[in-house]
């Protein structure tokens, strides 16, 4: 065997492992995603053309949107959970792990596998949503066309944001938890990580300062989706964030990432495989 | 021992079974060493400690006592890996890649190159009989065709150890002694070569040194050459009974004799019984 570069032997499974991850979500789900939303949005811009006036498109946004939102999370939290435990359940793990891998390289080829495969989505979809805009608007060109496009990619950015951190967090759980669990932990995380500051409020309302110091420090600690939310909110009736605010979220975003990423590589680093 | 390429040192493993969180011993204090080109057989009935014992030298599971070391580095670490190849029993594998992406994707575990990937499946293939369904998927292979592609991809980085867990398994009379010359090949190379197998016949005709292995414990070990020429055994099959049964009596006898409290009433089970 010619003694491969060092750089090579520590990215080349990274990038193995990332790109059969890609290969195995694709085969399996992808696709029926992909036609559920063709359908819904389809249907919806059938029926919102024929009955509101006006607003059509708006409302086609909004819905198209959230329904990529959705489906995109759904995808990244059931596949993300099972990670780990098909290679289990397949055994293919004594494969991977009985060459030099390390945690590290596995949990981060697992993700960069399953973030790529939800950005294919992602993309596929936005292009879909775009379609049907446009042509419910009569435009596949002009300046109205390209400021629709430029929109949904804007909001597009932000839902695939929120996406990584969904992902890193069905990795993190997958690592040391069985699927049912870890989509529970997850779901519970990404749902509760939407309340945002209301947790602050409720901590004000119970008039408890042990409940309101509990609650600010779930608050501190969960991811902050709402914020995501909001900016999009922005968006959608013009207002484009600030640079300052876009580096901060993305920087949030990476950090929360990375540390979830860390901690799933030292639990897979740890685990035995009996 | 000097030029050891497998060495074990006491080597044990506890697991706690889920339910009543009691522990349970399936291996206990394995002292072995194997060295550079030389083809040891670990033989054993169902449930002896065999797959364990592989397990915890490749560092897929932990030892609660001793340790194991491969070209004189610890269990696991990536250095000896890099030089080892493994075929797992029953092998699985990624059923939507084809026989040829597959050993692809082994190969990049390896870090290999590109080229030098393509040039090594395409010559495992030939060699383990693949050349036909290589580019078919996985989910289409029968066990014998799996089990040939796992020795392929035990193979890809050329190692200078190779671990087989019930290599013949599932395999017809031909792709058995396919297998055979395999490692007659090996052995030529001065690769070392350690294997568990039912297959008494085959462990007879490849294997220079064999251990027998019984309820977690390596019961006897001894070069194959000397166990007919001795005239007390009849041949490998024989000598496996005999210690096996050897063996059973004493470990029955010591489960009466010993007092309640006593270590060595301490149950020592199998594998499957064990697992959590």
């Amino acid at each position: 065997m010619t003694a491969p570069h060092n750089d090579l032997r520590v990215i080349a499974p990274v990038a193995a492992i990332a790109l059969n991850t890609f290969r195995e979500t694709v085969r399996d789900r992808i696709i029926y995603a992909l036609i559920f939303f063709a359908a819904i949005v389809t249907v919806l811009g059938i029926v919102l053309g024929s009955l509101s006036v006006g607003q059509d498109i708006r409302i086609l946004k909004d819905i198209g949107l959230a329904a990529i939102s959705f489906i995109g999370g759904i995808i990244a939290v059931f596949a993300g959970t099972n990670l780990v435990y098909k290679e289990l359940e397949r055994r293919t793990i004594y494969i991977i792990f009985s060459k030099p891998v390390s945690g590290w390289q596995f949990v981060l080829g697992k993700y960069i596998g399953l973030c790529l495969c939800v950005f294919v989505m992602v993309v596929a979809m936005g292009a879909f949503l775009a379609i049907i805009v446009a042509a419910l608007s009569g435009s596949f060109a002009g300046a109205s066309f390209f400021d629709q496009i430029k929109e949904i990619s804007q909001e597009l950015s932000l839902i695939y944001l929120e996406l990584l951190f969904v992902t890193a967090l069905a990795t993190f759980f997958s690592t040391f938890s069985t699927p049912v669990l870890s989509v529970l932990f997850t779901l519970a995380i990404w749902l509760a990580g939407h309340l945002g500051e209301s947790l602050l409020e409720l901590g004000k309302l119970t008039q408890n300062p042990f409940v309101a110091q509990v609650l600010s420090v779930i608050f501190y600690c969960l991811p902050d989706f709402a914020g995501l939310t909001r900016i999009r909110g922005h968006l959608l009736y013009g207002t484009a964030p600030g640079a300052e605010v876009l580096t901060y979220l993305v920087t949030y975003v990476l950090a929360y990432v990375l540390m979830l990423l860390v901690l799933a590589a030292i639990v897979t680093e740890r685990k035995e495989f009996a | 021992m000097a030029d050891a390429v497998i060495q074990t040192t006491n080597l044990s493993k506890e697991l706690t079974s889920s339910l009543l969180r009691r522990k349970v011993r399936i291996l206990s204090g394995l002292n072995l060493s194997v060295v550079k080109g030389e083809t040891f057989g670990l033989i054993g009935p169902n449930g002896a400690g065999k797959t364990t014992s592989i397990k915890l030298m490749l560092g897929l599971m932990h030892p609660t006592e001793g340790k194991a070391e491969i070209l004189g580095m610890p269990a696991g670490d990536k250095r000896a890996l890099a030089e080892v190849g493994y075929l797992p029993e029953n092998p699985y594998f990624y059923s939507h890649l084809t026989g040829r992406e597959f050993l692809d994707f082994v190969g990049q575990l390896f870090g290999l190159e590109r080229r030098e990937r393509k040039d090594r499946a395409s010559e495992l293939i030939e060699t383990v009989n693949l050349t036909e369904a290589a580019d078919t998927q996985m989910r289409k292979y029968s066990k014998g065709m799996l089990q040939r592609l796992g020795i392929a991809q035990s193979l890809i980085n050329q190692p200078k150890v190779i671990f087989w867990d019930e290599p013949m398994s599932g395999l017809d009379p031909i792709g058995r002694r396919d297998v055979r010359q395999i490692l007659f090949g090996l052995k030529e190379k001065g690769t070392t070569i350690f294997f568990n197998s039912h297959l008494l016949p085959d462990v007879n005709e490849v294997c220079d040194r064999v251990g027998v292995m019984n309820k977690g414990r390596l019961i006897v070990q001894e070069e194959v050459k000397n166990i007919s020429a001795g005239g007390n055994y009849k041949d490998l099959e024989d000598y496996f009974l005999e210690f096996i049964s050897k063996s059973e009596s004493e470990s029955v006898s010591a489960a009466a004799s010993a007092a309640p409290h006593d270590e060595r009433a301490k149950p020592v089970k199998s594998e499957e019984e064990a697992k959590p």
